[in-house]
């Protein structure tokens, strides 16, 4: 494989005794997007947090291509990982409050994420936080509005603009359409795709919509009771499953 | 001394107030303040003879740094006689019989609340301001965990969002005195609520800052020739509080901090200290 | 303009002085005396000994007359006074269980182990406001006429250190055993400042000398308001009794008693229904002040298992560290007499500036540049 940006191996986590997901593991190519199916229960969300840090690896690795070699994200203090969490790694959450600070404007929670990095000039966080609104279609007019005035497909998009601010090397995205309206939702994919279609940006994408997984991604991995069941092309997958969940999978999907 | 002059309740109080014990805790927070710059150092405040919120933070500090050769000046608001500095002065000045002024310029400790004076301080004089409210972060997190790490990491983008905020809502920065300050480029710190106006002498000084807070604990410094920058984006100026055309209605001068007098439709100085004697020519 | 600055600060607080001094020996009654104070008020003496953290009865009471009966004001000077006092020895830390009690009531038993032990108490006396001219003294002579006072007892023997409850309930494997040995020296507030992550120690202590009206106020908030954590406890015990204070002999090393004190101690049963708790047992609550404060204590106990449980979910911790202490508060509150013109002054500034910029008045670079943003943003929008 081509120059890797993301290896996951081994990624375990338990609550206690129960296992939320165990040994996973899968290598994403710098500019790819990995895509991790399963249904609710199915610990793939689990591993997401683990790799964004934001919930403790029982065991695992998770290594990140930097400038000056991979790291080895498990490993990193809480403060070196919200560094990277400011220009390296993104992640879009399903529910845009945990997010975004809906007490604040669409522009405001674009500037924290451009001070955070260091920006200093009003006029060009003004400017930038104006581009990016408008690459997720966001009306300017709304960008001195609150976030908390916005529908749900607003605040999506307005977290996504948060989110790419900075243009991270990695984007995290947990079921970032679902509980939108479908018309909403595509939208939201469309834009999505362009995302990473127009940047460099390597993405893990996490659904248990085929949809969104076949959209997006082109490869993936199928999650079930927390173990890995297959992974591969993700037109192959959906074509052709071989393990016995994903066939069902499959057949739910085109019930 | 015996056991039955320690017990003995009245047996005079000692130098400055407080026992030994009491000034070297404070003398170690000051300590630590000062290599340290803008970090707020935890202190096992004592309680004083003055209600908490009254100066029992900015007292402590005068009195675990004064000696009997040191000569005190204590303003509220910039005025020599307001209530709150006539009676801590008569508090410091009854437990250490050091001698008292009211010119800035002979002072070697000056206690204040809310302002600096305007006369230049030198590098021989300490500045003690009394704080209310020590925690800068408090209008953006109540959290006291996460302000702690938010300091810890120089996390301060909630601050910034809150400038941008403002400027967006309003068109202008809206705070008015406390105004946040990063201090050597590291800790952002609460000025008190000294003025806008007051904070460039802050920037680079000559002198000693000492900051308490007796209520909350707190004890932080600003040594001199240390860098004190208002938090502001680089296109947006610091602006300090200036009425176009207000002149003191007792000296005419128009370039100290002025405060309204309604009563009489003008203004006179804050710091009636430094107005007196720009009445005698004598500044 | 005939401007003559008002001033004269230290003159009016001469003045001030004065005339509180001649408010206390105002009126044709008699002085009052320090020991009518702790013999007929003594909850009041209590409460500002615990609020102060000073057993010290007639220092207190005398707090009391000096501060016109304002509890708060008083345990401020008891406070005050004990900051320039030295410290001579550090007391030994004492075994609760050596409390000698004068009350001792179990509400969680009809019969426990050991006394219910009512002691004196004004739980069950009549709420009838006496109108009478009779001083107190003669009403209790009309009760006890002639006789001893009695001690009520209900079920076992007047055993002045019965076991504690909870004693029995660890042994029946109902109670959570959370002694530890990590923390065995009580975190001194008076040395060391706190803030959230202190240990239990320290949470007791701020609570020992919390003012024990917020202490009771964020108890029932923390029942009844709409962020609250607390469901209703059962009282395991409350006792109110003496307890040695002992100091290590500087020549022996051994412990020496130098006197006692009376405290009141609580302890709360908590019924544990939580995911992740032992669901099978109970957890017990501490509370513990100086002198006969049972309100006190008894929010205390609750507080403190409280905040246990919460483990930092809510900011119920930092409610009680940072919340409860009457001199903290009321000092800062009381300080908003204080003049605050210069700090006004400037906001006011703010609004005029603020206004400038609203009705264009003042349009500098910032401000026209936020206006071009507005006119591309027509421009956007229009297209």
């Amino acid at each position: 494989m081509s120059e890797w940006a993301l290896h996951v191996e081994g990624l375990t986590k338990w609550y206690g005794s129960t296992l939320a997901c165990r040994d996973v593991g899968f290598t994403v190519a710098a500019g790819e997007a990995i895509g991790i199916i399963g249904e609710s229960g199915s610990g793939k969300s689990t591993a997401l947090r683990c790799i964004a840090g934001d919930v403790r690896a029982s065991s695992g690795r998770v290594l990140l291509q930097k400038e000056g070699g991979a790291i080895d994200l498990l490993e990193l203090s809480d403060a070196e990982r919200r560094g990277l969490r400011v220009d390296t790694l993104s992640i879009v959450f399903q529910d845009p409050s945990e997010g975004l600070d809906l007490r604040v404007t669409a522009g405001g929670n674009i500037a924290e994420r451009l001070t955070a990095a260091g920006w200093r000039n009003f006029s060009a966080i003004r400017s930038r936080a104006r581009d990016l609104l408008d690459r997720v279609d966001v009306p300017i007019d709304r960008m001195d509005d609150l976030v908390e005035t916005f529908s749900g497909g607003m605040r999506q998009r307005v977290q996504l603009a948060k989110a790419v601010a900075n243009e991270p090397s990695l984007l995290l995205l947990d079921e970032p359409t679902t509980g939108l309206d479908a018309s909403v939702a595509a939208g939201v994919l469309d834009l999505i795709r362009s995302l990473l279609e127009t940047t460099r940006v390597t993405a893990v994408v996490v659904s248990h919509d085929m949809s969104v997984i076949s959209m997006l991604t082109s490869r993936a991995i199928v999650m079930h009771q927390g173990h890995v069941v297959e992974a591969g092309l993700t037109d192959q997958l959906f074509e052709d499953p071989q393990h016995a969940y994903t066939q069902q999978l499959v057949s739910a999907a085109r019930g | 001394m015996t056991i039955a002059e320690l017990v003995d309740s009245s047996v005079t109080v000692e130098f400055a107030h407080l026992d030994e014990q009491s000034k070297r805790v404070i003398r170690r927070a000051i300590l630590t303040a000062v290599a340290v710059p803008g970090y707020q150092v935890p202190f096992a405040s004592q309680e004083m003879p003055v209600a908490r919120g009254w100066g029992s933070g900015g007292l402590q500090v005068t009195l675990a740094a004064i000696g009997p050769n040191d000569v005190i000046k204590v303003i509220d608001q910039g005025d020599d006689d307001g209530i709150n500095a006539a009676n801590l002065r008569r508090l410091i000045v009854a437990t250490t019989d050091v001698e008292e002024t009211t010119d800035a310029r002979e002072a070697t400790i000056i206690q204040s609340r809310h302002r600096i004076p305007e006369e230049p301080l030198t590098s021989a004089q300490l500045l003690v301001l009394q704080v209310p409210v020590p925690e800068v972060l408090r209008g953006v997190e109540r959290d006291m965990n996460e302000m702690r790490r938010m300091h810890a990491e120089s996390d301060y983008s909630k601050m910034w969002v809150s400038l941008y905020e403002d400027l967006v809502r309003n068109g202008v920065v809206t705070a008015s005195t406390g105004y946040p300050v990063l201090v050597n480029g590291r800790y952002v710190m609460a000025t008190t609520p000294i003025p806008r106006w007051d904070i460039p002498q802050l920037d680079n000084a000559e002198f000693l800052t000492l900051f308490g807070a007796g209520r909350e604990k707190r004890i932080y410094a600003i040594p001199p020739h240390t860098k004190v920058e208002p938090l502001t984006f680089d296109d947006v100026a610091f602006e300090v509080e200036i009425t176009p055309g207000a002149t003191c209605l007792l000296c005419a001068t128009s370039d100290t901090y002025l405060i309204e007098v309604p009563s009489h439709h003008g203004w006179i100085c804050s710091d009636t200290d430094f107005c007196t004697r720009k009445r005698q020519d004598n500044v | 303009m005939g401007y003559a600055a008002a001033r004269g600060g230290l003159e009016a607080i001469l003045a001030a002085e004065d005339l509180v001094r001649r408010k206390r020996t105002e009126g044709s009654s008699a002085p009052l005396e320090v020991d009518q104070i702790t013999d007929r008020l003594r909850l009041s003496v209590d409460r500002v000994m615990g609020e102060a953290g000073l057993w010290a009865p007639e220092l207190a009471a005398r707090a009391l007359r000096q501060a016109e009966g304002d509890l708060v004001e008083a345990a401020h000077l008891l406070r005050a006074y004990r900051s320039t006092r030295r410290r001579l020895a550090r007391p030994v830390t004492v075994d609760a269980d050596e409390l000698e009690i004068l009350r001792r009531i179990v509400p969680a038993y009809r019969v426990p182990e050991g006394p219910q032990l009512l002691g004196r108490t004004l739980d069950y006396v009549g709420r009838l406001l006496d109108t009478s001219d009779r001083v107190s003294t003669g009403v209790e002579e009309a009760t006890h006429a002639g006789t001893e006072p009695q001690v009520l007892v209900f079920g076992g023997e007047t055993d002045r250190r019965p076991e504690r409850l909870l004693e029995q309930l660890r042994r029946n494997d109902l109670a959570l055993d959370r002694r530890r040995s990590d923390d065995p020296e009580p975190y001194d507030i008076n040395v060391h400042p706190v803030r959230p992550g202190v240990p239990r120690s320290a949470r007791l202590s701020v609570m020992a000398r919390a003012e024990t009206g917020a202490l009771v106020n964020l108890w029932y908030r923390n029942v009844l308001g709409p962020d609250g954590y607390i469901r209703e406890i059962t009282l395991g015990e409350v006792r109110h009794g003496w307890l040695p204070v002992r100091v290590e002999h500087p020549a022996t090393g051994q412990p020496v008693n130098l006197g006692r004190i009376r405290v009141t101690e609580t302890e709360a049963i908590e019924d544990l229904d939580g995911d992740d708790e032992a669901r099978d047992h109970f957890d017990v609550g501490y509370g513990m002040c100086v002198g006969h404060n049972e309100r006190k204590a008894i929010a205390m106990a609750n507080l403190d298992i409280a905040v246990h449980r919460d483990g930092g979910r809510s900011s119920l911790e930092q409610s009680v560290l940072m919340t409860t202490d009457g001199l903290e508060s009321s000092g800062f509150l009381e300080h908003l007499k204080l003049p605050h013109y210069v700090t006004f002054r400037s906001m006011v500034e703010r609004k005029m500036s603020l206004r400038a910029v609203a009705s264009g008045e003042r349009n500098d670079d910032r401000a026209a540049a936020i206006e071009d943003e507005e006119i591309r943003t027509e421009a956007v929008v229009g297209a």
